[in-house]
């Protein structure tokens, strides 16, 4: 009896070692609850178009052979604390080979320390803050950064609607707005506007209008909001009830059709930097859009457009490898040259933000209308 | 221009829904030193029944929808209390205090699975033209719906108090706030007493959380913040007094209002509190509020 076990033994180890790579596992981490799930809506239905597009045609090819893809979605509610339980689920029990995520950037900085420390690549679809990707070697974005999208506002603002004067509200308690914030207080007054109120709030603040009222003493030309399309209708709508006329101003946080559902007309005549248009002549972009709008019945939002990139760019690095290493995808990923998406072409020269270009979109009897592109 | 007298409304505003949510926190106190924290959530319940009935019944004008939402939360505050809370009125206090806050979660996650997570407002009933009046002679831009806000609920409170001072059952509350246990005694029915009051608490509530989808959003989670605002007001006033209640809200939102429009947005939540604090070292028992001192 025991002979016979331990004749079995060596074949039983080789089983063991035998890479049963039926399929390759990649991890998602977006907010499906909470104040922004309409975003993580739009990822998961993102994935979940790219998941069947490349399952469809056998798989991704990795080295000789062909292998399904499975896309795993954990929810991360957009809380900091949540997305680091997602990513440590995603690589220690999912053993993912690269995540996609978080979107907000408060998540990102939270789960990407610990990607980065278990050597697993992670690209930000919707992150902007410049923090996410520095001194990581992990850890890439398919979107542009603040700093160009602050500037991009400003300049918007200062040439093209001849502001002069200009103020701000945000989040103080979230990366991504204050970050941007700052960079438009700054690029406004170097262009020659002067910033006549900078006021902040909280997460989850409702009431505004203290805030506003001051503003409104100060009477801005321009009322730069770079906060999220769940509060942003809200602060217009009381800003116009307390008398405030300024043209409002946001950036990529605003892209998402809750934007227009929420606030109705009063967004009308606002002006938004973003990532893509659906406006945009790109073929790539063109049949995204057609086959999200046939199976969700919904025109994409930048969010979407961006999983939709995020996911290919691993597919990608994935065959470039040609093996289901995480470090071999991370080198396949840095070298990436020229790939050509939906929201753009994406190359990284060395760090983890790609250079691209920016489009401002302009809110049009509650439609987004593409205004002008703006190049880096 | 001078935008005090505008801060001022936006103040009274915030002030007024503090204040309908504070008086039920104090009422419940009072009567038997219960601090139910769930009321914040019965505050959202409230708001979210608003937006219900305005959406489903567009033709209903906002004289109906008021007191039609405020009966319905009331009927759910009662419900609360006569299957979760009555059992346990002599059980360990901590035991109430858990089942309060207990309550408060399953009513965020039940409006959170039917009606779902997205912020939310209830379609305006009010009207929103500026005050004509208000512009011309004060220069403040003050809009109608602002200003039938804080009147409705002045009114509201002014209601309450008559009820409470004037009225045979407003009679019997502050008897059993006086003494829950000698009162049943002189024949009056204690659960009746408290069931009124639960009631009254939530339909004040719901006015509050419906003014607040007005003039400002609705989501599930929102009782959580607002209802501890509310509960500081109550506290800060003297807790289990009406009066202080009303007080207490109004003060907290004042300061709040005046703290962003002279100092700081960023120190707005710091000031506030840290003010309160000093407040409740001067009045340990709150503003209004009287020293029960145990007898050894």
């Amino acid at each position: 009896m025991k002979l016979c076990t331990l004749a079995l033994l060596p074949l039983l180890v080789l089983a063991g070692c035998k890479p049963a790579a039926k399929e390759l596992k990649i991890g998602v981490s977006a907010p499906t609850t909470g104040s922004i799930s309409a975003t993580g809506q739009s990822a998961k239905n993102a994935i979940a178009l790219v998941q069947d597009e490349i399952n469809a045609g056998g798989g991704v090819q990795v080295g000789d052979k062909q292998v399904k893809v499975r896309f795993i979605l954990e929810d991360d509610e957009d809380k900091p604390e949540s997305t680091a339980t997602v990513f440590q689920k995603l690589i220690n029990q999912d053993k993912v080979l690269a995540i996609i995520g978080s979107y907000t950037s408060k998540c990102s900085n939270a789960g990407a320390p610990i990607a980065e420390a278990s050597g697993i690549p992670v690209v930000s679809p919707w992150s902007t803050n410049p923090n996410v990707t520095k001194g990581r070697k992990f850890i890439f974005r398919a979107c542009f950064i603040d700093p160009f999208q602050g500037r991009v506002v400003a300049q918007f603002a200062t040439s093209k609607l001849k502001a002069k004067t200009g103020a701000v509200l945000y989040d103080v308690a979230s990366d991504y707005n204050k970050g941007i914030a700052e960079v438009f207080r700054d690029e406004f007054t170097k262009m020659g506007g002067k910033i006549v109120g900078f006021e902040t709030y909280n997460t989850k603040d409702t009431d505004f209008s203290a805030q506003l009222t001051k503003i409104k003493g100060a009477n801005p030309e321009v009322l730069f909001l770079p906060n999220y399309f769940n509060e942003v209708p809200l602060q217009i709508q009381q800003a116009r009830k307390l008398g405030l006329t300024a043209v409002m101003l946001g950036g990529d946080g605003w892209d998402n059709p809750e934007l227009v559902k929420l606030g109705g007309k009063v967004m009308d005549g606002n002006y938004f930097s973003n990532h893509y248009s659906p406006d945009i002549d790109n073929p790539i972009a063109k049949g995204f859009i057609a086959k999200y709008k046939a199976r969700f019945g919904l025109v994409p939002d930048a969010a979407a457009a961006l999983t939709y990139d995020s996911a290919n760019l691993i597919l990608k690095a994935v065959a470039t490898a040609g093996k289901a290493d995480s470090k071999a995808i991370r080198d396949a990923l840095a070298a990436t040259v020229g790939f050509q998406g939906v929201t753009g072409n994406i190359t990284y020269g060395g760090g983890g933000d790609p250079v691209k270009g920016a489009v401002v979109i302009k809110v049009e009897d509650g439609k987004f209308v593409f205004d002008s592109a703006v190049n880096p | 221009m001078d935008t005090i007298i505008q801060q001022l409304f936006n103040a009274a505003q915030l002030g007024a829904v503090y204040a309908l949510i504070a008086l039920g926190y104090s009422m419940v106190y009072g009567i038997i030193r219960l601090i139910n924290f769930a009321h914040g959530d019965i505050f959202m319940l409230g708001g979210f029944i608003g937006l219900l009935l305005t959406t489903r019944f567009g033709w209903m004008p906002f004289y109906l929808l008021l007191p039609l939402a405020m009966l319905l939360t009331a009927l759910v505050g009662v419900a609360i209390e006569r299957v979760a809370y009555r059992r346990l009125r002599n059980a360990q206090r901590m035991s109430v205090v858990i089942t309060t806050l207990g309550v408060g979660i399953f009513l965020e996650n039940l409006v959170r699975l039917t009606v779902g997570p997205e912020t939310r407002q209830i379609p305006a009933r009010l009207p929103s033209a500026p005050v004509v009046w208000l512009q011309q002679h004060l220069g403040a831009f003050v809009t109608w719906d602002k200003l039938l806000i804080i009147l409705i609920s002045l009114a509201l409170m002014a209601i309450l108090w008559l009820v409470v001072n004037r009225t045979l059952i407003g009679t019997a509350m502050r008897a059993v706030a006086d003494n829950k246990d000698a009162v049943p005694l002189m024949g009056v029915n204690l659960n009746l007493v408290i069931a009124v009051t639960f009631a009254i608490g939530s339909a004040l509530a719901a006015a509050g959380g419906i003014f607040y989808g007005q003039a400002y959003s609705i989501d599930p989670y929102m009782g959580i913040d607002l209802g501890w605002k509310a509960f500081i007001a109550a506290v800060i006033g003297g807790i289990g007094s009406i009066e202080g209640a009303v007080l207490g809200s109004f003060l907290l939102a004042g300061v709040e209002v005046i703290t962003v429009a002279y100092l700081s947005s960023n120190l707005k939540n710091g000031i506030a509190f840290g003010l309160l604090i000093l407040l409740l070292l001067v009045w340990p028992w709150g503003i209004m509020g009287k020293p029960t001192l145990k007898k050894v």
